[in-house]
């Protein structure tokens, strides 16, 4: 597809900052977000190429600019793991608000 | 699917990571060989940029045969084949102004190239 993952010879992007020691991750959540991938993707419920797509070419294009790298894997494996059948939106919106309770 | 115990997870983390398989698939090209890469625009999957589309470049080393990530993205099978590492001249993908002493090395599936 071409997305805006795309992005060689588009121009006004401004240097690519290079960090001193960056980061393997950058906060707590983003370490699970990891292991959320090895256990799908390295389960078997999707392959590389199917995480790609969704990751890179098939979110929204606007958002695909706004999130960063692991709140990408984030829309991906959940759109995902629905098209595969293994989770609904329902749980997944249920789960959402339970969670933000407990956050209370 | 596999349950992903800490120990699976290891091997996964550290020795999965490839698209290699193994297959005997003749390759299209050879060493040295001028190609250019296909102007396809396609709506699914893909790993071939768009600033290599329909630029012709020279084969630089034959990686082996990997899994198309074009076919396998949306279930259509591994289309197992070669992966080549391919050298364009920097002039040929951004014009005059580009240093003629610049190259770009970049990996490409045998599907997206034909003889030039």
């Amino acid at each position: 597809m071409n997305g805006l993952h795309d992005l060689g010879g588009i121009q006004g992007l401004g240097p690519v900052p290079r960090e001193e020691n960056e980061p393997i991750f950058r906060a707590e959540w983003e370490k699970r977000v990891f292991a959320l991938m090895v256990s799908t993707l390295g389960g078997g419920a999707f392959n590389a190429g199917e995480f790609r797509h969704a990751v890179n070419e098939r979110l929204n294009q606007s958002q695909y600019l706004t999130l960063n790298y692991y709140e990408r894997w984030v829309q991906g494996i959940e759109m995902l793991l629905i098209e595969k059948g293994l989770i609904t939106r329902d749980e997944l919106e249920t789960r959402f608000e339970k969670l933000a309770k407990e956050a209370d | 699917m596999r349950v992903v115990t800490p120990q699976v997870a290891r091997q996964i983390i550290h020795h999965e990571g490839s698209a290699r398989i193994d297959a005997e698939v003749v390759p299209r090209f050879s060493l040295d060989e001028r190609v250019t890469v296909r102007n396809i625009h396609p709506c699914g999957h893909t790993r071939v940029p768009r600033y290599v589309r329909g630029k012709t470049g020279l084969i630089e080393r034959d990686y082996g045969v990997f899994i198309f990530p074009d076919t396998s993205a949306h279930g259509k099978g591994n289309k197992p084949q070669h992966v080549y590492n391919v050298r364009f001249c920097a002039q040929e993908l951004w014009g005059l102004a580009a240093s003629e002493r610049d190259f770009l090395y970049i990996d490409l599936w045998d599907d997206y190239m034909e003889p030039a």
